[in-house]
């Protein structure tokens, strides 16, 4: 009785700090978002007390934003998915002694600035450049690619492939070599290997980094200024213009809020199906 | 976000999440400065008075550091730059107090509400020794601060447009500009700021270019709104595209025309004849100003001519006072995209300071950018 009690309360402080960090940085922030959410523009911009929901009414403003994050982040990451996975099986069955030259490759571009790295793109995707190049090998003309859906979706892919690679190269990696000579063995040829075997043993990895590259794409920001020329915005665009241009917080606040609550179930909604599918994924816990 | 001048301030900065690069830029800049010699026993009484340090907010590539290190030779007060991303985020400083600021550049249309809000003391003409009486009409003694009673015009410039020979016709006014550009294949391009873009349109339609009424902005609003698609981007980077050749025309401010201009003189920069955009960004000292003394030194050295002719050779932006014009290299002075002729800004506005307060403007803005 007494060591229970005891245990329960030494594990109650041991607790406590990760208790305190979740009530300051993730339920604080919430809270003040609500209340402000619920207020209404300052004269001059910013917030002051009140309670209304007006705030929620005029969301609908903001819809073609709202849609846009919605459409790319899924196409975004269904062409990430696509590009990752042939280069993860690659590396993981196929580079040997190659592979952590190949890795070292994919990883060391992404110590530069996401900035800068983005920014190249405009170049590449100008006039002067990929066009440029078609037109003269007489493969195209008047190709016109820069601020264009094509290009957030290239922008998107280029970055967040690591986010994606990473996860199913390590599900890859760890799998048994021995089963699929098992599955050779027992007659399969090599697409139904892959279908029965190798497929559904990665499917943790492809589950996770499918959720590692939708998330972070549906707060993007700063390719849809760079590669779309501002003409398709995110939800991150308006979201940074109701707080710094137009300074109306409070359209802000709700903005943000509701879009919180979606990500939840979505992601809610995600880990129970993946569970299903896959058992735990190895970001569970994380995200 | 203010004075339309360098591309560096307008796009990166804002791309790089406003402040955490002008803060960068700020440390570097006042890192590379020449150190200033502690040990200068000539000057060592004149700093005495002055203090020994002046801490100057402004804009990036505004100021001749070798103006600065000779100001810091005479003086013994060494000039600690700051470089700022957009007049709000210097706004926000001076507005938390204890900013340190001793001179600060704001631009125009943000100077009513620092004055109405004590943010500013008065300029001491007997320690600056300046006379505006024979400068620019078209930028001293405006609305925004009559008689220059706290602030004195720095460098001045215009919202005008670029276009390039590909275009194949002349561009003279924001009517042609907007009637042309949906006709284009997303060949045009406006910045992305809401005191040009929405006001250089606004012109376009007929309307005042400070428009802030629900009838006027609404029309605006309708027929940006109606051309977006036709629009190759809004965004207030324009050089790369211009430079490209994907760009065929865009609203455009004097720092990047001449820039534009310069290095490639198939563009040309025009303003509207129908009206558009002038600004000026101006000297100022904050009332909580640690360094008064030293900033009515800087007043007195910056406005003397060499100084201030030699400032206006490095950052490319006109001064008002033609006794400097005089000393200005030639191919400064006679460059019409730096000194436009006083009847092409005649038609021209200030962007008013209810224009950049409006919550109606910006929220037209955001919505014109989320459609």
């Amino acid at each position: 009785m007494t060591s229970t009690a005891r245990r329960g309360r030494s594990s109650a402080v041991a607790a406590g700090p990760a208790v305190l960090w979740f009530l300051l940085f993730m339920i604080a922030p919430l809270v003040v978002l609500f209340v402000v959410s619920v207020g209404v523009r300052g004269p001059g911009g910013g917030y002051l007390p009140g309670f209304t929901l007006a705030n929620y009414g005029e969301l609908e403003t903001r819809l073609v934003p709202i849609l846009n994050t919605v459409r790319f982040s899924l196409i975004g990451t269904a062409v990430t998915l696509v590009v990752a996975y042939p280069l993860a099986y690659y590396l993981a069955m196929k580079a040997g002694r190659m592979r952590m030259v190949l890795l070292a490759l994919i990883i060391v571009p992404f110590w530069t600035s996401m900035l800068i790295r983005t920014y190249a793109w405009i170049f590449l995707l100008g006039n002067n450049g990929i066009p440029e190049v078609l037109s003269t090998l007489g493969l195209a003309d008047d190709l016109r690619l820069l601020n264009t859906p094509f290009a957030i979706v290239i922008g998107i892919v280029y970055n967040y492939l690591p986010l994606m690679l990473l996860p199913i190269y390590v599900s890859l990696e760890r799998i048994d070599p021995s089963l699929r000579a098992a599955s050779k063995d027992l007659g399969a040829d090599r697409l139904a290997t892959f279908r029965q075997v190798t497929l559904p043993l990665s499917a943790p990895g492809v589950l996770s980094g499918c959720l590692l590259v939708f998330i972070p794409v549906m707060g993007e920001y700063l390719i849809p200024v760079l590669l779309g020329g501002g003409r398709s915005y995110f939800l991150g665009n308006a979201l940074a213009d109701l707080f710094l241009q137009s300074r109306n917080w409070p359209l802000g606040a709700a903005l943000a809020g509701s879009f919180i609550l979606l990500m939840s179930f979505v992601v809610v909604g995600y880990s129970r199906l993946t569970r299903r599918l896959a058992g735990p994924l190895p970001t569970e816990g994380v995200l | 976000m203010p004075s339309p001048n360098a591309i560096s301030r307008r796009s990166l900065m804002r791309l790089l999440g406003y402040g955490s690069l002008a803060a960068g830029a700020g440390a570097s800049l006042s890192a590379c400065a020449p150190p200033t010699t502690a040990s200068n026993t000539g000057t060592a009484a004149k700093s005495g008075e002055l203090g020994s340090t002046l801490n100057l907010a402004t804009w990036p590539n505004y100021d001749d550091p070798a103006v600065l290190q000779r100001f810091t030779d005479e003086t013994g007060v060494r000039v600690n730059v700051q470089v700022f991303g957009s007049t709000e985020e210097m706004e926000a400083l001076l507005r938390a107090g204890n900013s340190g600021i001793d001179v600060a550049v704001p631009s125009q249309y943000a100077i009513p509400g620092w004055i109405q809000s004590g943010l500013l003391q008065p300029l001491d003409y007997d320690k600056i020794e300046v006379d505006v009486s024979g400068w620019n009409k078209a930028v001293v003694d405006q609305e925004f601060d009559p008689g220059n009673k706290f602030t004195l015009p720095k460098h001045w410039g215009t919202t005008g447009m670029i276009f390039s020979e590909e275009l194949g016709s002349e561009l003279s006014s924001w009517a042609e500009f907007f009637k042309l550009a949906p006709t284009l294949d997303r060949r045009a391009l406006i910045v992305d700021h809401q005191i040009s873009s929405i006001g250089s349109a606004a012109v376009s339609l007929g309307l005042d270019f400070n428009v802030g009424d629900e009838k006027g902005l609404g029309e605006v609003e309708k027929f940006l709104k109606s051309i977006k698609s036709k629009l190759f981007a809004i965004s207030s980077d324009t050089q790369p595209g211009l430079r490209n050749g994907d760009t065929w025309m865009s609203i455009a401010w004097t720092g990047d025309g001449v820039q534009v201009v310069r290095d490639n003189p198939a563009f040309k920069y025009v303003i509207g004849k129908d009206g558009g955009e002038i600004w000026s960004d101006n000297w100022s000292v904050p009332k909580d100003a640690p360094h008064a003394e030293a900033a009515w030194a800087f007043l007195k050295f910056i406005h003397q001519p060499q100084n201030a002719a030699d400032n206006i050779n490095f950052s490319l932006y006109p001064h008002a006072d033609p006794a400097v014009t005089a000393m200005v290299d030639a191919a400064v002075r006679d460059n019409p995209v730096i000194y436009p002729a006083e009847e092409t800004i005649a038609p021209l506005s200030f962007a008013t300071a209810e224009t950049y307060n409006s919550p109606l403007r910006a929220e037209t803005w955001a919505r014109i950018k989320s459609s």
